[in-house]
């Protein structure tokens, strides 16, 4: 078992672990086509990885993932570049608002409170959402996947004003809707740690009404400008940034994703997302659970001032 | 190999009565001589904690007087917060603030230290971590400051940060241990966690409850190599460092986007 000290987390880590780790989260996102940030970020913290080390270091992992996804999917001409450059624009002011609220909270001893309630609250909305729609394509009850909620043929985007037309998703449609989601999920970013495809994903098919073969390589781009930014933004303000710990999970993380991807072409995929909803739903029972009960140690420790 | 040889020169050296001269820091005239096998502990990508080897004799022929040995890491600024039920939720209370607490710190001795010195001696001499941490300010109402004090500690020995060994602790071989002749080696363990940074050893003998002797020597812990590159961009050029975690993060992409291309 190999062991590598980490220059910023300041501690040893076991090489192994760690490659595995990130290799199984990249293998459940690859299989299920969600980013993986929301089970990497946890699992590094239940490593020991520090916490704002973990956000901050995750971040660079997503970078990784979306553009190795970006990459294939600009190939199949299935990237709206200019949706893309709005929801990042929003996603550049969200970050930068986030990760200032970052150092609020970290101030305020209440970051970890923030980041497992927001745990509980999306994990348990996905993981649900996930669990439905699986079931209800397993029910025979539809005949596509991702469409459990009707999607009306006009929502508010259609109605506000500043319109602008996008070719490549054939939408008319206003551009504060993709400007205000992209600076949601650009908050959840710098807070979670993670890329946020898990709300502009749904976002982006039932409130924008973008056609879903342009959703993914859209989201990933939006994500990739983000997570780039939250990186440099962590790395100036906090000096959490770890470039070994990064270096590791992008390994794992990339080779894990692509063996994903391939076994989940092989297998019916409404069963592996049931069972992963059910899976985020016990992990989001369980952050609710360390909030409720009585903690053994009343007292928490953190460094500095 | 060095690790071994100084200690070897050291114990030579005060057998045969001359000073150690050989020893890495020069000890000063007292009545408790003592060195430290290793002044410099370097940390590189395969660092997983060391320890800190101190070496000395008490000169009294009949062996009289106590000896503690104390490794205090730099103090630091440090916070402690207590949870509160609210809503039905544990939330961090208001925190309570430490301007300066050691962030690492071990006390050795031949027997209990409580028997050794008076608690106004360990207080002075901070021999304790308690005394040396001090608040910065007032503890919420209704609390008192002597709670977040004995968590502060707590929860650093629970980290192995503080650690109180009297004698020698033979599973771990760490503590104070006493050999014939006078001579005495006190082994510290270091964890991966604690700081990297200087530390300072400081070499008590007490004799019956008065301090009679005291020395102190410097053990610089430092980062080499890439570890020491990569703090270092960090730290002093973090806007270079954060571009170059996103291009690697772009170079990653690239490759496996490549090499795992389909058709």
């Amino acid at each position: 078992m190999p062991s590598l000290y980490l220059p910023i987390a300041e501690m040893p880590v076991d090489v192994t672990v760690v490659l595995l780790v990130s290799g199984l989260v990249g293998f459940v996102s690859g299989l299920v086509g969600v980013g993986g940030g929301f089970i990497m970020t946890p699992s590094l913290i239940f490593l020991g990885v520090p916490a704002p080390v973990a956000v901050a270091t995750g971040a660079s992992q997503i970078a990784a993932t979306s553009f190795s996804g970006i990459m294939s999917q600009s190939r199949r001409n299935s990237v709206d570049w200019r949706m893309g450059v709005l929801l990042s624009i929003g996603g550049v002011l969200g970050s930068v608002f986030g990760v200032s609220l970052f150092h609020r909270l970290l101030a305020l001893g209440q970051l970890d409170l923030i980041i497992q309630l927001l745990y509980v609250v999306f994990l348990a909305l996905v993981g649900a959402l996930m669990l439905a729609e699986s079931i209800a394509v397993l029910r025979g009850r539809s005949g596509r996947s991702a469409n459990v909620l009707s999607r009306p043929a006009r929502t508010l985007a259609h109605r506000l004003p500043l319109r602008l037309r996008f070719p490549r998703s054939g939408l008319y449609i206003s551009l504060i809707p993709p400007l205000f989601l992209g600076f949601a999920v650009g908050v959840l970013a710098a807070i979670m740690g993670v890329g946020g495809a898990f709300i502009l994903v749904p976002a982006m098919i039932y409130l924008l009404r973008m056609p879903t073969n342009v959703v993914v390589g859209t989201s990933m781009f939006q994500i990739l400008v983000v997570m780039a930014l939250v990186v440099i933004l962590q790395s100036t303000a906090t000096h959490k940034v770890d470039l070994v710990l990064s270096a590791l999970l992008m390994l794992g993380g990339v080779v894990g994703a692509q063996f994903g991807s391939r076994v989940g072409a092989r297998m019916r995929s409404e069963q592996i997302r049931a069972s992963l909803g059910l899976i985020l739903l016990g992990a989001s029972a369980f952050f609710l659970f360390g909030l409720v009960w009585e903690p053994r140690e009343l007292f928490t420790l953190t460094d500095g001032p | 190999m060095r690790r071994i040889v100084l200690p070897v020169l050291a114990v030579l050296a005060l057998l045969t009565g001359s000073a150690v001269a050989q020893a890495p820091a020069p000890p000063a005239a007292g009545e408790l001589p003592a060195a430290v096998a290793q002044d410099q502990i370097t940390v590189n990508s395969d660092y997983r904690g060391s320890v800190i080897d101190v070496w000395g004799v008490n000169t009294d022929r009949r062996g009289r007087g106590d000896i503690v040995v104390a490794v205090r890491g730099p103090s630091e600024p440090a916070s402690v917060m207590r949870k509160r039920r609210f809503l039905g939720l544990w939330v961090n209370g208001e925190p309570v603030r430490f301007s300066a607490a050691p962030s690492f710190f071990a006390v050795l001795s031949n027997r209990n230290l409580r028997e050794i010195a008076s608690p106004q001696e360990i207080w002075a001499l901070q021999l304790d971590p308690a005394a040396s941490a001090r608040l910065a300010g007032a503890t919420p109402p209704g609390t008192a400051p002597s709670d977040y004090r004995a968590a502060l500690v707590r929860l650093r020995t629970r980290q192995d940060l503080y650690q109180e060994i009297p004698g020698y602790r033979r599973e771990d071989n760490v503590g104070l241990r006493l050999y014939t002749g006078g001579l005495f080696r006190a082994r510290v363990a270091l964890p991966a966690n604690a700081p990297i940074a200087d530390y300072k050893v400081d070499t008590y003998l007490f004799r019956f409850g008065h301090l009679v002797s005291a020395q102190h020597i410097t053990v610089k812990i430092e980062r080499i190599g890439v570890e020491r590159r990569i703090h270092d961009l960090a730290t002093h050029a973090s806007l270079l460092y954060g571009f170059l975690t996103v291009l690697l993060a772009l170079g990653a992409g690239y490759v496996s986007a490549y090499l795992f291309r389909r058709g």
